[in-house]
């Protein structure tokens, strides 16, 4: 079978006897990841930390949404630092690793917090790359 | 398999480092994670596909380690594509870092995540959408598509370069170190060859080459376990203490059962990702090795996957109620069955709930050391 065939084959929908009109999936496990879906409101402590020749910053205490992406504690550090796009700007927790933008503030958090805060060290070169 | 016998009597044995012996059983697990291999099926975009392309062979199929990842699959795409599909002066505009993925159920594909993460996360995101074929999904290819423009960068968060995969391949590496000993002085420690080999081992998809350097830096399973008998009592005297002694010394330091937690993340459908820290064993205060005086550091029960699901996502994984009393007629009883209503993969394989999660840490997880939980929905 050629590997064109195959890509038409699936391209098409399924035939009627493989979709269920209604799915046999368990009501209760639905509700169970609807509740786990649903975002923590809660806040927490995140001190940036100037590393090296970066800038200080007037307030280093933030309070921010728990089910907020790393990402997004880049972002809002850039825009407190006044960085344009393309000024480099590398962020790291506990002086040891950069997370993965997309893990939750949350879940860095529960991991790595220290004296109830996130510290988050933020440089303008490589520090522990 | 006693693999907690010293060096010394087995001269033969060269290219162990001297601290670590890994276990048969061990290497074993770790290399059939390493082998695991993915089928994908990539289609470039069909309204993107630049003039006079071949649109008979827009598809192109291929098995894909599961420890690798898509910055690193791209020379082969490109080679294809370039050879066989797009017409040489359409090729020659073409910009590889305007190239992207996507699902065919819409969903981005993070260009710093493993692609066997990537395929457990769609497979247990099948088996809550509605009409998806449930026998053989293990099987099917995960359908991508390839954009050649305009990439969603915000949503993708890393550019799609090799270098920036590398950077947060190291990046979790360095986690998962502070995880385990609250400190990442055994990956800082290596020598910058050796941080490089382990990309290249990835890259290569050279098992060997990643766990000469990997072995340093990941905990072994330490034969300090409850089946490990204790020294014969005659050996004692000899010299003072037992032989057993000299290998289970820095081995069992670094072990896996060890370490102050596991790096675990559990992926649910559609979301969230939920880690926390998860200790090896459980301070419980019971001792699980009743007859084994070698083993009183430990004060509790080894930390099994069934109760870190039970405790991070009851509602999905309810506690067992407890067996009824044994009776005169029914002196062996068991718990009532409760329905399932998920499941566990890691490295794609339903795992058994009383497995250790110190033993999956140390043998099942990904090349960037984090044991990926994928948790699936259970069909009536």
């Amino acid at each position: 079978m050629s590997e064109t065939a195959t890509s038409e084959a699936t391209a098409r929908p399924l035939p009627s006897w493989a979709t269920a009109d209604v799915p046999d999936i368990n009501e209760d496990a639905l509700k169970a990841l609807e509740t786990y879906k649903k975002r923590d409101p809660s806040k927490v402590v995140v001190r940036f930390k100037a590393v090296g020749n970066a800038p200080i910053m007037k307030q280093n205490f933030y309070k921010i949404t728990a089910s907020n992406r790393f990402q997004a504690v880049i972002q809002f550090l850039r825009k407190e630092l006044g960085w344009k796009a393309g000024d480099p700007l590398f962020t790291y927790i506990n002086l040891a690793f950069s997370p993965a933008p997309d893990d939750t503030v949350s879940n860095l958090f529960k991991s790595f917090c220290t004296d109830g805060h996130l510290i988050v060290n933020y440089s303008t070169t490589a520090a522990w790359g | 398999m006693s693999n907690y016998g010293t060096t010394r009597h087995h001269p033969a044995a060269p290219s162990a480092p001297k601290d670590r012996l890994t276990d048969y059983h061990t290497t074993l697990f770790r290399r059939l994670s390493w082998e695991g291999t993915v089928p994908l099926e990539i289609r470039v975009d069909p309204n993107e596909l630049p003039a006079n392309s071949d649109r008979g062979l827009e598809c192109y199929f291929m098995q894909a380690p599961r420890v690798s990842y898509l910055p690193l699959l791209m020379p082969e795409i490109r080679r294809f594509l370039m050879d066989v599909v797009f017409d040489e002066a359409a090729a020659k505009v073409l910009k590889e870092e305007d190239w992207w993925f996507e699902c065919d159920d819409g969903t981005l594909l993070k260009w710093h995540w493993p692609i066997g993460l990537i395929y457990d996360n769609h497979s247990i995101l099948s088996t809550v959408r509605p009409g998806t074929a449930l026998s053989g999904t293990m099987a099917t290819p995960l359908r991508l598509i390839l954009h050649l423009a305009s990439p969603p960068t915000d949503k993708l968060l890393l550019s799609p370069s090799a270098e920036a995969c590398k950077q947060a391949f190291m990046g979790q590496l360095k986690e998962a170190d502070f995880i385990r000993w609250g400190n990442t002085k055994r990956i800082t420690g290596l020598r910058k060859v050796d941080q490089d080999g382990l990309w290249e081992g990835i890259k290569e998809h050279n098992f060997d080459d990643y766990w000469r350097v990997a072995s340093k830096v990941t905990p072994a399973t330490a034969p300090n376990r409850p089946q490990s008998p204790g020294p014969p009592p005659s050996s004692v005297s000899m010299h003072g203490r037992p032989p057993s002694a000299d290998a289970a010394g820095p081995s069992e330091r670094d072990g896996a059962y060890n370490v102050r937690s596991v790096p675990v993340r559990l992926y649910l459908p559609d979301g969230p990702v939920i880690q926390d820290l998860v200790p090896p064993i459980l301070d419980d205060g019971k001792s699980p090795f009743i007859c084994d005086v070698s083993t009183d550091s430990s004060s509790g029960t080894p930390h099994t996957l069934s109760h870190l699901l039970s405790t991070h996502v009851p509602l999905l994984f309810p506690p067992r109620p407890p067996a009824p009393p044994p009776s005169r007629t029914n002196p062996h009883p068991h718990a009532l069955s409760v329905p399932e209503l998920a499941y566990p993969l890691i490295q794609g394989v339903l795992t058994p709930p009383e497995s250790e999660m110190a033993w999956l840490g140390a043998c099942l997880a990904g090349a960037d050391g984090w044991l990926n939980i994928c948790i699936g929905i259970s069909r009536k």
